[in-house]
């Protein structure tokens, strides 16, 4: 490390800084393992703004929390991946790449931190493993925290190795919930493997992520006994949601048990899904004799700096208000809170949620594994769609029986299919019927084994029908690494290029590899609005200017530049021209208005007509195997014929007969409603 | 015999319109402008001391409509017509009927226009000056007759067969080796028949990496004729040069010989006014074969102005009325060079038109830099027309110094939105290494298009906050989108 040789000022202000970019990470845990007390994660730069604000937390606030950041003497800030990375570029057009790049510069002292998914990365399935180590290389991340919705170390590998390489800090994380099955031996096996993984105890920190806010704090203390019996030596680090209401003695039990990091976030961001507010937690484990490494009056100033800007964000906070004890149940994770109960309420059936709640603590009892992505995307979608299907076709009795089915079968007869009626059985054999393509290939192994065996047989038949049988046999408790082929990325490359006219930066062709669809519209969006994702603020982003004279200031190059509004005008011919002066040039912009397109929906009818299984957007049409599929195309049955998109989820339309494709109905990136008619086929 | 002129129409638009009423000015010479229904508007229109409309949009409705045109010179009391470049300034017909309507013609002969415009005619006038012409043999119809000749005048291969009657590239095959000749005749003249209706195809040699140099010439009746030195035009895409040089990189022996050969032939066919003698030339052998005569004032006859001092225009218009030369071949001494680039109103990257509003035009200023514009900021570009809206020009003490003053002036000043232009990409060209060392061929740009290209992203800030300002204007106007 450089020598300090700044004057005593600095150096009084540095006095909190423990560990710092640059540091291997042998050196790393050596710092946290001489630390007296505990230290802490901020996750206040992403998981703080998944679990509360959909993720919308621009950069343009966050980083204004940086240069408390630098002196607090955090272990580390959470500012990347998970969710972020894609709704990053969805819905705030920021690039991850530029988040590292702005907070670099502000914060150079902290540790940054990301979340990525195992083989699924920063996305929702699982990518080959040249993918993945590429997409890892060119990531400036200084502690990876990785995570396995299936507990399935295996998957991690890849991971592990590049970071591992790099001289980065590897962060393994088991992940938790609260089950019969989920026992302390269960979880000490799981650590068992990723102590073998990373070769030892002494370049790594485990992680135990409760993304649900599941345990309580006997459990977790208990836990993290177990853990430090066998490894004494290994780091622990606790992060935990709030949702249930217990987490700042369950962080404080697991401090007490000899964890030595725990995650928390501005007390100012905290709502119901998110995580334990810094200052009440150094407080309370003050109280209880525990030293929190803070310097608390940079804490408290960050704090206040929040408090700026979090009102620009009331609008993306969850309409489902107040803490869930019932998460104990459902265990839908804090990070997806806010985006299910968005698609809920986009998707018009927002009074449904308390049986689709009720739904998922029946279904992950049928299907064990852990509701964090994707996992939680595939438990939603499929619950989701259960109940919605149930409502549309019996209305709110069809629910109500499909409760009574579901609890009979769980909770009364141990999922004993003999104990259950014929008519219930047929009925159960339908359940899993329409689910997604995601949900079909978790059954088969595509993301690897299941952490506590394969659901029923019959789970099996209710989703795949009459192919059941081969589908078990065709089931692979290979992870997916060994199972997915290479991606050619040279290729890949090559089609990126064509698709945006020019060679595209290793940023955007990482983008690219994680989210294809949303990289493009991405870099579609930046070419023609440039740097105003970074520069503008919240209200501006958002609204616009509102009224004449009302202006917006920001720099570009060191530049000033200042953009007035002068009149906005009527809407003529679907067109407003809105006149600005930019720098105290006068200019016109006529800018045009979504048509009122009220087109009528065509919906499927006939046999021969292919619809769309549930609301969703095109992104794809035809397959990777053969591309686009047009007009008198011959198509084989079972072909993919096109993709939607909903919920994060892929799903394939098939043909469900070869024939020749008569009519395509639909263009790229439409959205669709259930039913609508897709294609028309003809033998 | 002296005539003295006293209005000139100006039977053109944009560019070349401009250009002549800036001499015309200069010369307190009144002018008649003539335009479209959609150039109503136009920047040449109001340029002009009085302005008269001849018809639609169509250039046959109207810029090419002959008859209009003299009617309107006779009605706004013009005694001479300039046709500029383009439409009708090489059309021996017209040039006729202006003379017939008793109005002084400014530019070539008719007689020399017509000839100079039958290029089988063109090329055997040149063999027969001497000026050394692409060897080649026609009524080509057997493979036999092409090793002969090949054998006989010393010919290396690459070889082209193509269509007497031939253009656009059909009916045009290229030979690489003895025995392709077979069948590349066959093919050629099965081409030749389908697109022209005769299999009469001819056989040349192969130019590989041929630079385009051009000699400007100027003359009067009284036989003088004066060469104003070379350009370079080599840098083309799809056959239309959009980057000039003056001088070339030539050799200064060979830049004397090729001028004097150009002087040469425009003395033989006794021109008058100012032309251009065009060469293609071989590098590997650096020999130089005559293509053609433009008998006119072109596109990129303003870097020899540059680098001579001399203002061709003027030129013109003394020797249409009579006047000997106002120079000596001897008085002509280029002391600079300079470039030229074409803006047009295209895709730079598909070359595709754009036309539309041009909202925002800033031109670049400075030492060393000359601007020719055809249109003015808050114009329409119409579809209707050629898309070159604008000459920018630099020069300097030498070739790397007009390079400089040209990337300055693409990246500093230039502010064109509303519309796209090549200007990315002859930034790009400017600054790619093979041009900067001069190693380049007519083909340059479509060899190097994807580097090119990918040389484009330059991003200033005032660009970026255009972007910002376009954003806060749409969110402005349309509130909250649901992507967010």
């Amino acid at each position: 490390m450089e020598t300090s040789t700044a004057s005593p000022l600095a150096s009084v202000q540095e006095d909190y800084i423990f560990v710092r970019p640059g540091m291997t990470a042998r050196e790393i845990v050596q710092a946290v393992r001489n630390l007296q007390g505990v230290c802490l994660t901020s996750v206040s730069m992403r998981d703080a703004g998944q679990s509360d604000f959909k993720n919308r937390h621009r950069i343009y606030d966050l980083k204004t929390l940086a240069p408390m950041y630098n002196r607090m003497g955090l272990f580390s800030a959470e500012c990347h991946g998970g969710a972020r990375w894609h709704v990053g570029i969805m819905n705030r057009r920021e690039s991850p790449f530029e988040e590292i790049q702005i907070l670099r510069q502000l914060m150079p002292n902290v540790l940054l931190q990301t979340l990525v998914r195992e083989t699924n990365l920063w996305g929702y399935r699982p990518y080959p493993r040249n993918v993945i180590e590429y997409a890892v290389s060119q990531v400036d991340i200084d502690v990876w925290r990785c995570f396995s919705f299936l507990n399935d170390v295996r998957n991690m590998r890849a991971v592990a190795e590049v970071v591992m390489k790099r001289g980065r800090l590897f962060e393994p994380a088991i992940s938790f919930t609260v089950a019969d099955w989920a026992t302390d031996a269960y979880y000490l096996s799981v650590v068992h493997e990723i102590v073998a993984l990373a070769g030892g105890v002494d370049e790594i920190i485990l992680c135990i992520k409760d993304m649900a806010g599941v345990g309580n704090p006997v459990r977790i203390g208990q836990l993290v006994t177990t853990i430090k019996q066998h490894y004494p030596e290994l780091l622990v680090h606790y992060h935990r949601h709030v949702t249930d209401g217990l987490a700042v003695p369950a962080l404080f039990a697991a401090a007490q048990a000899g964890a030595k990091i725990v995650d928390v976030q501005e007390d100012a961001l905290v709502r119901f899904y998110g995580h334990p507010p810094i200052l009440g937690v150094q407080a309370y484990f003050e109280e209880g004799g525990i030293h929190v490494h803070l310097n608390r009056s940079a804490a408290e100033q960050a704090n206040q700096q929040v408090r700026e800007w979090i009102g620009h964000y009331e609008w993306a906070e969850s309409p489902f208000k107040g803490y869930d004890h019932g998460v104990t149940r459902h265990r839908m994770p804090g990070g997806a809170f806010p985006s299910s109960f968005e698609q809920a309420e986009k998707g018009g059936f927002l009074h449904l949620m308390p049986a689709i709640l009720r739904v998922m603590s029946l279904y992950n009892q049928i299907v064990r594994y852990f509701d964090v992505t994707p996992g939680s995307q595939i438990t939603w979608v499929t619950c989701s769609g259960i109940v919605n299907r149930y409502a549309k076709e019996h209305g709110e009795a069809g629910v109500r029986r499909l409760i009574a089915l579901l609890s009979k079968f769980v909770e009364e007869k141990g999922q004993d299919m003999a104990a259950m009626s014929e008519e219930e059985r047929e009925e159960l054999l339908q359940l899993f019927r329409n689910a997604s393509g995601d949900f079909k290939n978790l059954l088969v192994g595509g993301y690897g084994k299941l952490p506590v065996g394969w659901p029923a047989d019959w789970v099996y038949q209710s989703a795949f029908g009459d192919e059941w049988q081969a589908k078990i046999q065709g089931r692979t408790d290979l992870s997916p690494l060994d199972t997915l082929k290479d991606d050619r990325l040279d290729k890949l490359r090559q089609t990126l290029s064509e698709a945006i006219g020019r060679a595209p930066t290793e940023e955007e062709f990482v983008l690219y590899l994680m989210h294809p669809k949303d990289a493009l519209s991405f870099i579609e969006f930046r070419e023609r609005y440039g740097m105003a994702p970074l520069v503008l603020p919240t209200d501006v982003w958002r609204h616009g200017l509102l009224r004449s004279g009302d202006k917006v200031d920001f720099e570009l190059d060191g530049k000033p530049y200042c953009i007035e509004l002068v009149s906005v005008g009527a809407e003529h011919e679907g067109i407003i021209h809105v006149v600005l002066k930019v720098n105290n040039v006068t200019r016109v912009y006529p800018v045009a208005t979504p048509r009122a397109r009220k087109a009528e929906i065509r919906m499927a009818r006939g046999p021969n007509e292919i619809g769309a299984p549930i609301n969703g957007n095109v992104w794809r049409i035809g397959n990777p195997q053969r591309g686009p599929i047009h007009v008198g195309d011959v198509v084989h049955k079972g072909e993919e014929v096109a993709n939607l998109e909903a919920m994060k989820m892929e799903n394939a339309i098939l043909a469900p007969f070869s024939g020749r494709i008569a009519e395509v109905c639909i263009k790229l990136n439409d959205v669709v409603k259930e039913g609508q008619l897709l294609f028309v086929l003809e033998k | 015999m002296q005539r003295t002129i006293q209005k000139v129409l100006v039977a053109n638009r944009g560019v070349p319109a401009v250009r002549i009423m800036h001499t015309c000015r200069d010369r307190k010479i009144p002018t008649t402008a003539v335009y479209s229904t959609p150039d109503r508007l136009a920047y040449h229109v109001f340029m002009a001391d009085t302005a008269i409309h001849i018809g639609d949009a169509p250039p046959i409705n109207s810029y090419l409509n002959g008859e209009r045109i003299i009617e309107a010179a006779l009605a706004s009391g013009s005694n001479a017509i300039h046709p500029g470049w383009g439409f009708l300034a090489e059309n021996a017909d017209f040039a006729q009927q202006v003379i017939d309507a008793g109005l002084i013609w400014i530019g070539p002969r008719p007689e020399v226009i017509r000839m100079m415009g039958d290029k089988i005619q063109a090329k055997e006038i040149a063999r027969r000056s001497n000026v050394p012409t692409i060897p080649g043999i026609e009524n080509v119809t057997s493979a036999e007759q092409i090793s002969d000749w090949m054998r006989d005048q010393d010919i290396a291969f690459p070889i082209m067969i193509k269509a007497a009657s031939g253009g656009g590239g059909k009916g045009m095959v290229r030979v690489d080796a003895p025995e392709q000749i077979p069948v590349a005749l066959a093919q050629a003249r099965s081409e030749a028949k389908k697109s022209f209706g005769n299999d009469i195809v001819l056989a040349e040699k192969y130019i590989e990496h041929g630079r385009h140099i051009e000699v400007q010439v100027v003359a009067d009746e009284y036989r003088h004729v004066v060469h104003l030195f070379e350009r370079e035009c080599t840098l083309q895409r799809r056959n239309q040069k959009i980057i000039e040089e003056a001088p070339s990189t030539l050799e200064n022996d060979l830049r004397q010989e090729i001028c004097v050969t150009a002087a040469r032939l425009m003395r033989r066919i006794g021109y008058t006014s100012a032309g251009t003698v065009e060469f293609i030339f071989d590098p590997a052998t650096q020999s130089f074969y005559f293509l053609e005569v433009n008998t006119r004032l072109q596109v990129e006859h303003g870097i020899t102005e540059l680098i001579t001092g001399l203002d061709i225009v003027s030129i013109m218009l003394d020797v249409a009325e009579g006047k000997p030369l106002p120079i000596k071949q001897l008085d002509v001494v280029p002391n600079r060079c300079a470039l030229e680039v074409r803006l047009n109103a295209e895709d730079p990257k598909t070359f595709g038109p754009s036309f539309g509003k041009i909202t925002r035009l800033r031109t670049p200023l400075g030492p060393n830099v000359r601007v020719l514009l055809g249109a003015a900021e808050g114009e329409d570009i119409p579809p209707y027309y050629d898309s070159l809206f604008m000459l920018l020009m630099t020069s300097g003490a030498d070739r790397a110094d007009a390079l400089r003053v040209m990337d300055r002036a693409l990246t500093g000043d230039l502010r064109i939105e509303g519309i796209k232009t090549l200007a990315p990409l002859l930034l790009s060209i400017i600054r790619h290494p093979k041009f900067i060392a001069g190693d380049f061929s007519t083909k340059f740009i479509e060899q190097h298009l994807p580097e090119l290209v990918s040389g484009f992203r330059e991003r200033t800030s005032e660009d970026e906050m255009l972007r910002v300002a376009q954003y806060v204007a749409e969110i402005s106007a349309l509130g909250p989108q649901s992507w967010m």
